[in-house]
């Protein structure tokens, strides 16, 4: 193989880090990227000096590989952040999980009262049909709940009613957090996995000061990166890509290549390829959709805001989604210390009425609506920059998995061709499953074989137990052991015959002793044990009382027992389920 | 992990039935009675008095050698822990057979 002979289209962390893997292996790639930096969907743009991360990005992995590249690459330049993100709803902050006393004061007794009216209502009456997400969230925390809490923002990221969501595709998204992990957590406090939910890690300058060492480091060993250099055509014959065309500052330049990584957009991948795909592929290229993000970077001459790192809005009379408040994730994101910088994000679909209107109705917007939400005047916004990010979510409609599995089928009928990435697959990666499709990429053209497609199926960006390792079958068992119910009736006998036995034989004891007076002191148990005498018949009507009694005792012991464990179990998966709900809303 | 995999397992944290470990149960009991007769006698010592401990040194009906003093108090603890390990044992020993009963073997050990 020619050691130049491998191109990835891409600068985006799936793409930064195959070209890394390659140039440790002594290949010189060649990296090209339409933009003039690197870091993709997450890039850090900086305007005077004030770092704005399209979209905030938390590190933390269990893909141990990757865990280690970033550390390998800025080694001390991380920050370690505690976790601040609540809902902003009327005014008012919402911790989430939602927790009773924090909704109980926010939203006040009378609507809480309702809320938890139509929650009982849903676990009396569930509906009986769970199509949609609106009928999903329903049916797990009651109507109002949703009507507050989930309709608005999820209508705005995915730009479509709830009642159009597939409630497959929520059940799919919403797996982070089973109910095993929740309650190992709640008894041991498994601090690997409360750490991976309440901190993180973030490069000091954000995200873009690790791509920018990946970039030095690929240099370094060789590997050559062109900015500004967008693919416009791919020459193929007989299965094999023969040559890659690109613009570079506007001209045009062909090159024949080995290998060949995209992490482009599929649809755009698709169209490049000359001679052009059937049409069925075509078709099914153009008719998988994503949605974008506005960015509205407002500069405000106040040191502080809020303490989260970033809010999310469900006011449904304002359009903003998102406020990410950048010096609360690093304070060196901001430069001037009495002011603060956020990020005002908007949801929306490339060419749409919000896309496409100007920056500066946009900027308008954004300070009108951090002033309404009472977040800050509008005087004090004195600076603003707009960033778009065409393709930001690949969109799960209805016809997406059978769209992608045409494309799918038709890409890897190229000997030498890998799609990798969010938008090069077309699925909701996180930034750690991106660049381990790139990494496995690289190692793939080594010589290693690996299935790009199945990363990130089975596996969620929550630190848990996957269920198939020897420590987590036995914590398992361990769980369902300490979780296990406990037979009642078997426990009631136990505690009957033995307290029955241990009577028997105190009162055969005493009279085996004998004496003037036998048992002066136990016969007082005549005052409960109607009939009772320290005798032997006494010591057989002691067993009787006894076991009667311990029966009982043992009985509601175990019924108390189980109904506190019911409970506790309740209420740990109504958690998991919060938490897991929280999740998905973080990943948007 | 698969999704039936992870349901059939959370299914069980529900549906399990509790097993005792028949030993650890005496010995916890044991534990338990012998040092709350230790500490009982004790007190009543610490407290003094007249009579020390008349109702207390009724024990001694059953735990032969056992007094309401500081010696005394050990031969207790002894006696208390022989007590509740035969009694949590046995406790956990006819609990166990009566689920097994009731429940079939093939629950065991799951």
């Amino acid at each position: 193989m020619d050691r130049n002979g491998v191109v990835i289209i891409g600068a985006g962390p799936a793409g930064l880090t195959a070209a890394h893997e390659l140039v440790l292996e002594g290949i010189r790639p060649t990296l090209l990227e339409k933009s003039g930096q690197a870091g993709g969907l997450a890039r850090t743009e900086v305007y005077k000096g004030y770092g704005f991360d399209m979209g905030g990005h938390r590190f933390f992995t269990k893909i141990e590989k990757i865990n280690q590249l970033w550390r390998e690459m800025l080694g001390q330049d991380f920050v370690k952040v505690r976790r601040i993100s609540r809902i902003y709803y009327r005014g008012r902050f919402f911790k989430y999980p939602l927790s009773i006393a924090n909704a109980l004061f926010n939203l006040g007794i009378i609507e809480s009262a309702m809320i938890l009216a139509s929650y009982l209502n849903t676990r009396i009456r569930p509906l009986a049909r769970e199509d949609n997400f609106e009928e999903w969230v329903s049916n797990r925390f009651g109507h109002r709940l949703y009507n507050t809490f989930f309709k608005t923002y999820t209508e705005k990221v995915w730009g479509i009613p709830c009642r159009e969501i597939r409630s497959d595709w929520a059940a799919q998204r919403i797996k982070g957090l089973s109910l095993m992990v929740a309650v190992v957590n709640a008894l041991i406090h498994n601090q690997k996995a409360k750490t991976l939910i309440e901190e993180f890690f973030y490069p000091v300058k954000g995200p873009g000061m690790m791509w920018d060492r990946f970039v030095k480091a690929i240099e370094n060993k060789g590997g050559v990166i062109r900015f500004h250099s967008e693919a416009t055509g791919i020459r193929h014959d007989n299965n094999h890509l023969k040559s890659i065309t690109y613009l570079n500052h506007g001209e045009e330049i062909e090159r024949p290549l080995d290998h060949l990584i995209s992490s482009m957009p599929l649809p755009r991948l698709i169209s490049i390829l000359q001679p052009a795909p059937p049409k069925e592929v075509m078709r099914a290229a153009q008719s998988l959709s994503f949605r974008s993000f506005i960015i509205v970077g407002l500069i405000i001459d106040k040191p502080a805001l809020f303490p989260d790192q970033w809010i999310y809005i469900h006011n449904p009379d304002v359009k903003v989604g998102r406020i990410q408040n950048f010096k609360n994730w690093s304070a060196a994101m901001v430069p001037e210390e009495g002011k603060t910088s956020v990020g005002m994000e908007y949801f929306c679909t490339e060419n749409d009425r919000l896309w496409t209107i100007s920056d500066s109705a946009l900027t308008d917007l954004a300070a009108r609506e951090l002033s309404e939400l009472g977040l800050a005047s509008e005087s004090h916004v004195v600076d603003a920059v707009v960033f778009r990010q065409p393709k930001a979510y690949p969109v799960y409609d209805y016809d997406y998995d059978l769209n992608l599995g045409i494309i799918k089928q038709y890409l890897t009928s190229f000997d030498n061709l890998q799609s990798i990435g969010r938008n090069g697959m077309h699925r909701y990666n996180n930034m750690d499953h991106s660049m381990e499709t790139g990494r496995l990429a690289a190692r793939n053209i080594l010589g290693e074989h690996h299935s790009l497609w199945e990363i990130n199926e089975e596996s969620s960006y929550l630190e848990q137990e996957d269920g198939t390792s020897v420590s987590s079958v036995l914590l398992g068992r361990i769980m369902n052991k300490a979780f296990a119910r406990m037979d009642k009736i078997a426990f009631a006998t136990a505690t009957g015959s033995v307290l029955g036995i241990l009577m028997f034989l105190a009162t055969l004891w005493l009279v085996i002793k004998g004496g003037n007076v036998v048992g002066p002191n136990l016969r007082l148990l005549g005052e409960y044990f109607k009939g009772y005498t320290v005798t032997v018949k006494g010591a057989f009507l002691a067993f009787g009382y006894s076991f009667l009694w311990g029966f009982l005792f043992g009985w509601l012991f175990a019924y108390i027992r189980n109904l506190i464990l019911a409970f506790s179990i309740y209420h740990l998966k109504k958690k998991a389920e919060a938490i897991t709900l929280r999740d998905f809303f973080d990943q948007y | 992990m698969k999704v039936a995999q992870k349901n059939k397992r959370e299914e069980k944290l529900f549906s399990d039935i509790l097993w005792l470990n028949a030993k650890i149960l005496g010995l916890v009991l044991g534990i338990i009675l012998g040092l709350v007769i230790f500490v009982a006698t004790n007190w009543l010592v610490i407290k003094g008095g007249n009579r020390v401990g008349p109702h207390l040194s009724l024990l001694s009906q059953y735990f032969i050698g056992y007094r309401v003093s500081f010696f005394g108090s050990f031969i207790g603890l002894a006696y208390g822990f022989a007590l509740g390990t035969l009694s949590g044992t046995l406790l956990g020993w006819i609990y166990n057979k009566i689920t097994t009963l009731r429940n079939g073997k093939n629950h065991r050990g799951q």
